[in-house]
């Protein structure tokens, strides 16, 4: 209950229970009022109907006439004349016939009418005594019409009462509002700076104090940004050529050899250029250093055309040009403009074109590749182009022997989607610092039928190039909304969605509406590809404040620190950033302090994901990450 | 050598005055009367005291002789010249302190005195009379030996005791006991305004 309430619910009662006090106090008072009215009016009438009845002398019918004619007036209850035996001598006495009140407020409130009595005597001689009782009905008409009176009164009173306690404890509670919001922003790791200072001094000092607080951590993420960015300039350029370098190409590279990736494959070129000490000599360093400007210019032309490509200088005399998409026979006519590019610059700086030259080696990758099998190709092709007459050469890996072709996959894959084949996998992210269950990974299995199940690694690749990946993620997204029963365990999960899926418009709209039909029985973590998060804000932003309002938090996979300002961390606040454990191993020490700075200030986990073995697991904790994925968790006991 | 005198005379008489838990006036009380209306009403307390033990075993008769004659030595006076108010019930301790008063004021002390002497208070009576020889309102005490019997009139005016059919000067209105109506009244303990506060004033001790 908010404090807002319980003050009010406080406050009311307070209120409340005096008004109760003070209204039941003057009911009483009223009450007593009309009783001792009600003996005084009894009282005049004995004494003074005693003094008539003794000028009867004793004669009891003119007496009871007497009575009668007082008693006949409706007044009274009871008139009794007593002698000097106490001894009934007349008596009259009506019941009451109260219709005009309730009968819960008659039997509720029980007046009797006090008796009054007077001597009576004739002369000298005693006749005896008179009684009198007055009749209550009078009393209870009118106490009732004093009971309705305050009552509204009562309800009238206490109705405005309510409504200023209401308005002034709103008033006065304002800023904790304020400072609630200011607290509840910190603990998302929003940061906001409360301007408005309130004047309660208690209010004032935690405003003062978490705007202190929320400024220091400020600073700090700021600090880690600066200190990111500057790292990243050193860490992934190449200082004379501005091209990306080898380190940059090998953290990038995962993204484009997995099962799901976006591009099936492309051509790398491996460029290396012979003869540089001599041109050294020749030219001399800076005149040597343009030339490598101009080359990387070459480079930069020839691949811009295709989308997503890298251009790295990957030692000081190799360079990388990954394009994907490229076929074969495009990647051999770029390779043939980039030699004749060069050759002609090289002839250009003064230098002999046979004794600086240029190899160019192509290997056709696939995504299926590993790293290394792209370097030992791309090698191998240098290699082979370094004894070619024209200094180019393409290796091409040769086609596996597919069981099935394309069209016998499609067909299962769509067999899949139309019968809804596909079931949930999991595995496992572990501390293995505080050995315990970080979170679970979502993947799925297509069971064609009872015999017959193929893995994420093997349809996933056939569903890609039948272009039904995306028609996969939707129908699993789906399968969690709809059956999130096929997972049964109440824990945190987490799905990996690829950027193609999310950046398709319909997206949105489809899971806007999976969420607004079904809740979830677990905690889940829609996972989101860094690339996209830093680029695409406001698609994200609208991804955020759907997941935001259905509880549902944001990872981050496939980080580089790639970008050029980390503000869209602390904009998006993921639970976890995902990355290669290659990126953490080979990340300087400045560069992932200036990292943690930025996620510690914040909040965010980082998390090494595709750690193979124990040996990585112990590389990993001397950088101090300590959240992995990938079978080495498999030999973690939790 | 006057007042040697009466205080010899005083100490003596407070030396044989034996005063028990059962005296009308108890002592504390006529401490208060000796500090307020000084050794003389002390001395018509002592007095009062005498005359009450000196009938206390006597017949109904002589205990109302007794108590008719000490109360109407005292002084008549109006309320408005001693109390400045039109009509008050002074208690018989204001009465006998201030050694004077008017006709209730004897009605009243004569009632009380009565009753501490033992007489059945169901007997007693302040009735309100007419005097046809002043031609006003009086107050006289009645006693009637039994409820159906002739009452006799202790009267402040006329110091001799007689019945009420000797007394032709007098035309009664009302008669009046408030301890009677008190009893028949338990609830409201209240009969009558002036009886009601002179009890107050009793209970109070007023003096």
């Amino acid at each position: 209950m908010t404090l807002f309430k319980q003050i009010a619910l406080l406050l009311s009662l307070f209120l409340l229970t005096i008004l109760t006090t003070v209204l039941i106090l003057n009911f009483q008072s009223a009450n007593k009022g009309v009783q001792d009215r009600l003996y005084e009016d009894a009282k005049n009438t004995a004494t003074s109907l005693s003094l008539s009845l003794g000028s009867a002398n004793g004669d009891l019918s003119m007496m009871s006439t007497m009575i009668n004619a007082n008693f006949d007036s409706g007044n009274y209850r009871n008139i009794t004349l007593l002698d000097v035996d106490n001894i009934a001598l007349y008596d009259r006495t009506i019941e009451g016939d109260i219709t005009a009140i309730p009968e819960w407020f008659f039997n509720a409130i029980k007046i009797e009418a006090p008796i009054a009595s007077a001597n009576v005597s004739a002369g000298w001689s005693q006749v005896g005594i008179l009684r009198v009782q007055s009749d209550a009905t009078y009393a209870y008409k009118q106490l009732y019409a004093i009971l309705i009176d305050l009552v509204i009164s009562f309800c009238v009173i206490a109705s405005l009462s309510l409504i200023i306690i209401n308005l002034l404890i709103h008033a006065i509670l304002r800023p904790l509002r304020e400072v609630q919001k200011q607290a509840s922003a910190v603990i998302r790791n929003e940061f906001i700076i409360q301007n408005t200072i309130p004047y309660t001094k208690e209010f004032k000092d935690v405003v003062l104090g978490m705007n202190n607080m929320v400024s220091k951590v400020k600073a700090m993420f700021d600090k880690g940004n600066e200190e990111l960015k500057m790292h990243k300039e050193l860490e992934y350029i190449d200082q004379n050529t501005s091209l990306k370098n080898r380190q940059y190409l090998i953290d990038r590279l995962p993204e484009y050899l997995k099962i799901d990736a976006s591009s099936k494959g492309g051509i790398n070129i491996i460029v290396a250029l012979s003869g540089m000490i001599e041109a050294n000599e020749k030219l001399g360093h800076q005149d040597v250093d343009k030339l490598f400007l101009k080359i990387a210019d070459i480079f930069r032309s020839n691949s811009k055309i295709f989308k997503n490509s890298i251009v790295a200088r990957i030692n000081p005399t190799e360079f990388s040009l990954l394009l994907p998409d490229c076929t074969s026979e495009k990647g051999l006519g770029i390779a043939k403009d980039i030699y004749d590019n060069i050759t002609n610059e090289i002839e250009e700086s003064g230098l002999n074109k046979d004794e600086t030259f240029v190899s160019l080696g192509l290997y056709a990758y696939n995504h299926t590749d590993t790293i290394a099998q792209l370097f030992s190709n791309s090698d191998n092709a240098l290699a082979q182009a370094k004894f070619n007459k024209n200094n180019i050469h393409l290796v091409k890996t040769e086609n596996i022997n597919e069981v099935m072709g394309k069209e016998a996959w499609k067909k299962i894959i769509n067999q899949a989607l139309l019968k809804n084949r596909f079931n949930f996998v999991s595995w496992s992210v572990i501390d293995t610092r505080a050995k315990k269950l970080e979170h679970h990974v979502l993947s799925i299995n297509l069971a064609l039928d009872k015999s017959t199940s193929y893995s994420y690694a093997q349809f996933m690749a056939p569903a890609i190039q039948t272009g039904l990946s995306n028609n996969v993620y939707k129908n699993v997204v789906s399968m969690l909304f709809k059956t999130p029963d096929m997972i049964l365990s109440h824990s945190t999960y987490s799905l990996r969605l690829p950027y193609e899926y999310l950046d398709m418009k319909e997206t949105y709209e489809e899971i806007r509406e999976l969420l607004k039909n079904k809740a979830l029985p677990f905690k889940l973590i829609i996972e989101m590809p860094d690339k996209m998060v830093r680029k695409d804000s406001q698609h994200i932003k609208l991804y955020k404040d759907l997941f935001q309002k259905y509880g549902i938090e944001i990872g981050i996979f496939e980080f580089i620190g790639e970008s050029d300002d980390y503000q869209y961390l602390q904009e998006l606040r993921p639970v976890y950033i995902k990355a290669e454990s290659s990126y953490f191993v080979n990340q300087s020490a400045q560069s992932l302090s200036a990292l943690r700075l930025i996620t510690d200030s914040i909040s965010i986990s980082l998390i090494a994901v595709g750690v193979m073995d124990m040996k990585t697991v112990d590389e990993l904790e001397k950088k101090g990450i300590y959240i992995i994925q990938g079978l080495a968790t498999e030999q973690i006991e939790i | 050598m006057f007042k040697l005198r009466v205080l010899i005379l005083l100490s003596l008489l407070l030396v044989n005055t034996t005063f028990s838990s059962e005296d009308y006036v108890e002592k504390p009380l006529l401490d208060e009367i000796a500090q307020k209306y000084k050794v003389f009403a002390k001395k018509r307390f002592f007095l009062l005291q005498e005359t009450l033990n000196s009938v206390k075993d006597k017949s109904d008769l002589e205990k109302l002789e007794a108590v008719n004659k000490f109360f109407n030595d005292v002084r008549y006076s109006s309320d408005m010249k001693i109390y400045n108010m039109r009509d008050y019930w002074a208690t018989p301790w204001e009465f006998l302190g201030k050694d004077m008063g008017d006709c209730e004021d004897y009605v009243i002390s004569k009632y009380f005195a009565l009753k501490y002497l033992g007489i059945d208070y169901k007997k007693l009576f302040f009735t309100y009379v007419r005097s046809t020889k002043f031609k006003e309102p009086h107050m006289v005490l009645t006693y009637f030996e039994t409820p159906r019997s002739e009452p006799l009139i202790l009267d402040n005016n006329n110091h001799k005791i007689f019945s009420a059919s000797q007394r032709k000067d007098l035309t009664p209105i009302y008669n009046f006991n408030g301890d009677v109506l008190n009893q028949i009244g338990k609830d409201t303990k209240k009969s009558h305004k002036k009886w009601d506060q002179l009890k107050l004033n009793m209970k109070r001790k007023k003096i």
